[in-house]
């Protein structure tokens, strides 16, 4: 098997591969039709239980963006999304999402690839591995506390810092408590799940690769250029955009961590939902739904980078 | 071949101290328990509490559930659609993608409000609980196994075996599954950390769970949340690791068909 | 022909059967009136053998002793949900309840003053007057009987002296460069009812008034400029370990929290000697309650004079304190441990509708006055 053939058969779905079967292949197109109509038969319960217990759920609930409370039809909260501080507000979130998702995204990976290819004894990859597997869903009030605990005012570090190096973090600038003391937060979570997603296609690596290209005379850059980021791109922008949606739809960190300072649209769709001085629950559902709206961009701009990635895959 | 070990070293470092400062922090917190000396008096406070075992024994039940519901659901879904309908991909990683922005109370109402009566109240039993977890934890198992598919020659796997004569089922359980081992893993421990600590859905839908006891201890008190923090991570990190060790020393066992991929 | 019309009479009775069950609760007479009846009254609730309260935790104004109480006395148990839950959550939780018969649709609920109306507008609540209704004060309670106030407390300076020697006596000792970095409010002041209320008594203390809450808030954009606001939400941990060594929460979480922590550290608990607001909550029975008899039973318990008094002990004014005291069934060890009536003189109480309009207020004019500046970074 030729590194070339693996290459195409990693490649994400062009939709060109016929169904795999043994035996002659239907000359006509109804009959090519037909077993594809049946093939999407075996994804049924699946998308059954998605319906039943998402869509449906989910559906019912999000009706409500388009009700006042008394339950009259309005569009009086679609139109209340577009104004200017809630605009804001999702930008911010995409804004702490995608930073999480690159920050998390390269420092996972780097991880990752220090356990699985970069030589290091197998026990660390293990202990890495079940370790992140605790660590990706370390969020919520527990990791902003242990934030706190570490570089709060009072923190751990803080105080160690300005023991025995004299420098007072605070004094010159530094809080935990804004953008990048947030972000560093949720980082916490980002690159374990980077590492967990990213492991298997490491492992898909072949040694043998590396060996043929030094062999050949290629730099540890010109392997990377030319062979492993275009190996790894689907599976690296598919961990990226879960990332992104990981930080998305974060809440409790967030609210924990900055008291609501910093408006990240879950912190303002608790504040109608569960929030005891605004509490506009139609409002709410429509800020969720302007979540829905914005993955869903983000996936489109997702599927649209896949295929061109597998296209230069090709090449 | 050296630099990369000496780079590498440097990556894990980086992250062990990261990983493990705000850990240390917190297991500080927790001994100051007793005012002016370190004691280990909020753990004997939360070891006291019968609700504590209970509780993280509710949600791990409920964790192995959601794991076993989940692969049976997504592991045979995405080696189908890889193999069969391969267009169907793009329209499951959209729906894998969306419990992300549906915030968990909207999905929590949603539950209950779709199958708290008619024909299909289901709000008594954990089936509804088990469900929703299903559905939190699906895009992570969906990626997870997804990047596996991904990295092995699925095509050509399978393929060779069925030239050989391999049935459905010998094609499924040994030769794919074996070598979807790390992405399984992965989607396990996820799964697993996941639902350990959710606490919403659990809330709303009136569940004795862990989650819910943990934000309960930390409304008032100050010592003991940060010792229920060490203790849950210290939990639910061993039975990760038992899961891995049994799992291991069962694939040891069985030389499953891994047609040249030498992934590990 | 016949057939269609055995079709309608068919749905008819199932209709007339529903509508029967919904009307009168086996036995109990009347639905608004407080039963004359009590024993018929425990009966039906043992009967029903389950009270599904929402929000309440064990520690706040001693509900933990009341809810045990309650199970002790009447063998009736109580499923607890969402200790954690806000008002809204608890209002919220009926809506989404309302055709649900199971353990996750609350029969009670403990909430803010100003979501009386709103629940009685949403025709989420149902009246009913407990025995000793005439006793409750008239400014706190619905004349129909949908909701009725349970007890009440004052903002009060909860402060870890352990870390802070010079204790902070007013709202304008919170604003002194000694206290830089100590400060945090104990909610999102867009969220929580604590919060918007403390906002509410800095302006009282600067100046505004009930419906000017302008000087409220631009004394927190001055405590945020010096730097002694931290923009966090103050917790229990975060008083403890030092990182909001002061905050601001009614007077009986403080003391409860005071109770908790027994000296590890220290925490003094201050009534500000301006800009005193009290805030009260208010009980209501669910329109929904699966359990309506329980309910009941639940409302003539809290307020019993025994009910009444396990909500002192929990430093909770209860609504009936002034009538209790006239009968001198105030044990006088337990007057003692609450805070001096003097530092309540003053409290000021606002209405439902100043509460909903300073909530407005503060909602939409905090990020523009007081959360300018920190969200740069």
């Amino acid at each position: 098997m030729t590194a070339q053939h693996e290459r195409k058969a990693a490649a994400p779905g062009s939709g060109r591969e016929s169904a795999v079967s043994p035996g002659p292949h239907a000359a006509s197109p109804r009959r090519d039709k037909r077993r594809e109509g049946l093939a999407w038969l075996g994804l049924l319960p699946f998308f059954l239980f998605v319906f039943a217990f998402m869509i449906l759920p989910a559906a019912s609930i999000f009706t409500g963006s388009f009700q006042d409370a008394e339950g009259h039809f309005t569009f009086r909260n679609i139109v209340n999304l577009f104004k200017p501080n809630i605009l804001g507000s999702y930008l911010i979130t995409v804004k702490v999402s995608a930073t999480t998702a690159a920050l998390g995204g390269v420092l996972g990976f780097l991880i990752a690839y220090a356990i699985s290819l970069g030589g290091l004894p197998k026990p660390l990859r293990s202990f890495m591995s079940t370790f992140s597997g605790v660590a990706s869903n370390f969020a919520g009030v527990p990791l902003a506390f242990a934030f706190i605990a570490t570089l709060g005012r009072m923190g751990f570090l803080t105080v160690f810092i300005k023991t025995f190096f004299g420098f007072d973090l605070y004094e010159h600038g530094f809080s935990l408590y804004g953008f990048w003391g947030l972000s560093l937060t949720y980082t916490y979570f980002q690159i374990p799940l980077m590492i967990l997603i990213i492991l298997p296609a490491l492992d898909g690596m072949r040694k043998e690769w590396r060996e043929a290209s030094e062999n050949l005379g290629a730099s540890a850059f010109q392997y990377w250029v030319r062979v492993g980021i275009p190996v790894l791109l689907p599976s690296l922008l598919a961990a990226f955009i879960l990332l992104f949606g990981n930080a998305f739809g974060a809440y409790a960190t967030a609210y924990a961590l900055t008291g609501g300072i910093i408006d990240l649209v879950p912190i303002l769709i608790g504040a109608q939902i569960r929030g005891n001085v605004l509490h506009d629950a139609n409002l709410g559902y429509a800020l969720a739904l302007g979540m829905v709206v914005i993955m869903t961009a983000s996936i489109v701009l997702y599927t649209w980078l896949q295929k061109i990635s597998s296209k230069w895959v090709k090449a | 071949m050296k630099k990369r070990a000496g780079l590498s070293w440097l990556w894990f470092a980086i992250g062990i101290v990261y990983f493990f400062l705000p850990l240390v922090a917190t297991f500080l917190f927790s001994l100051r328990g007793k005012k002016g000396v370190l004691s280990f008096v909020a753990y004997e406070h939360v070891f006291a509490d019968p609700l504590f075992l209970k509780s993280f024994g509710f949600s791990l039940e409920m964790a192995i559930l959601t794991v076993l519901v989940g692969l049976a659901l997504i592991v045979p879904t995405a080696i189908w659609a890889h193999l069969k309908v391969p267009k169907a991909r793009a329209v499951i990683e959209f729906f894998a993608l969306l419990p992300f922005v549906i915030p968990p109370i909207i999905l929590a109402f949603g539950l209950i409000r779709s199958y708290s009566s008619g024909p299909f109240s289901l709000v008594t039993s954990p089936v509804l609980l088990v469900a929703g977890y299903v559905i939190i934890a699906f895009p992570y198992i969906y990626r997870s196994v997804d990047a596996g598919l991904r990295a092995m020659d699925l095509r050509g796997l399978t393929e060779a075996a069925q030239s050989l004569g391999a049935s459905w089922g010998t094609l499924l359980f040994r030769i794919v599954l074996p070598n979807l081992r790390t992405a399984l893993l992965s989607a396990v421990f996820l799964t697993l950390a996941i639902v350990i600590g959710e606490l919403t859905l659990a809330v709303l839908l009136a569940w004795p769970a862990f989650g819910p006891y943990m934000a309960l201890m930390g409304r008032n008190l100050a010592y003991e949340p940060a010792a229920l923090a060490i203790l849950s991570f210290a939990m639910t990190w061993g039975a990760i690791a038992l899961i891995q060790l049994l799992t291991r020393s069962g694939k040891d066992k069985e030389k499953g068909a891994s047609l040249g991929s030498g992934a590990h | 022909m016949h057939k269609r019309l055995l079709f309608v009479l068919m749905i008819a009775a199932i209709m007339f059967t529903g509508c029967q069950k919904k009307a009168g609760v086996a036995g109990i007479p009347g639905g608004v009136t407080a039963t004359t009846n009590m024993q018929a009254l425990i009966d039906a609730a043992k009967k029903e053998g389950q009270l599904t309260v929402i929000a309440l935790p064990h520690n706040w104004v001693n509900y933990g002793e009341l809810i045990a109480g309650f199970q002790a006395k009447y063998g009736i148990k109580i499923n607890e949900l969402n200790p954690d839950g806000s008002s809204a959550e608890e209002l919220e939780a009926i809506k989404a309840n309302k055709d649900n018969k199971g353990p996750q649709a609350p029969d009670v609920i403990d909430v803010g003053l100003k979501f009386g109306p709103e629940a009685v507008a949403s025709g989420l609540v149902t009246p009913y007057k407990v025995t000793t209704w005439d006793s409750i004060p008239d400014s706190v309670k619905d004349k129909d009987g949908y909701w009725y106030g349970d007890y009440y407390g004052a903002l009060a300076f909860e402060v870890n002296t352990d870390i802070i020697k010079n204790v902070p006596r007013d709202w304008a000792d919170l604003l002194k460069p000694e206290y830089k970095g100590k400060f945090a409010l104990a909610g999102d002041p867009r969220i929580s009812n604590q919060a918007f209320l403390t906002v509410l008594a800095a302006s009282l203390a600067n100046g505004g008034t009930v419906d000017n809450l302008t000087p409220g808030l631009e004394y927190f954009a001055k405590m945020n400029k010096a730097g002694n606001l931290v923009p966090l939400i103050a917790v229990t941990g975060t008083v403890a370990s030092g990182e909001t060594p002061i905050t601001i929460e009614w007077d009986y979480n403080a003391l409860a929290n005071r109770d908790t922590l027994a000296g590890n550290p220290n925490v003094e608990v201050v009534i500000p000697a301006t800009g005193v607001v009290a805030g009260v909550y208010i009980q209501a029975i669910s329109a929904y309650a699966p359990h309506p008899n329980a309910a009941r039973l639940w409302m003539e318990y809290l307020y019993s004079d025994e009910g009444q008094l396990l909500w002192l002990k929990g430093y909770g004014h209860p609504a009936r304190f002034n009538d209790m005291a006239s009968r001198g069934v105030i044990p006088a060890d337990l007057a003692a441990k609450l805070p001096p009536s003097s530092a309540y003189a003053n409290a000021v109480f606002p209405t439902l509708e100043q509460q909903t309009a300073a909530g407005k207020a503060v909602a939409e004019n905090w990020d523009k006055i007081v959360g300018a500046n920190i969200q740069k970074k």
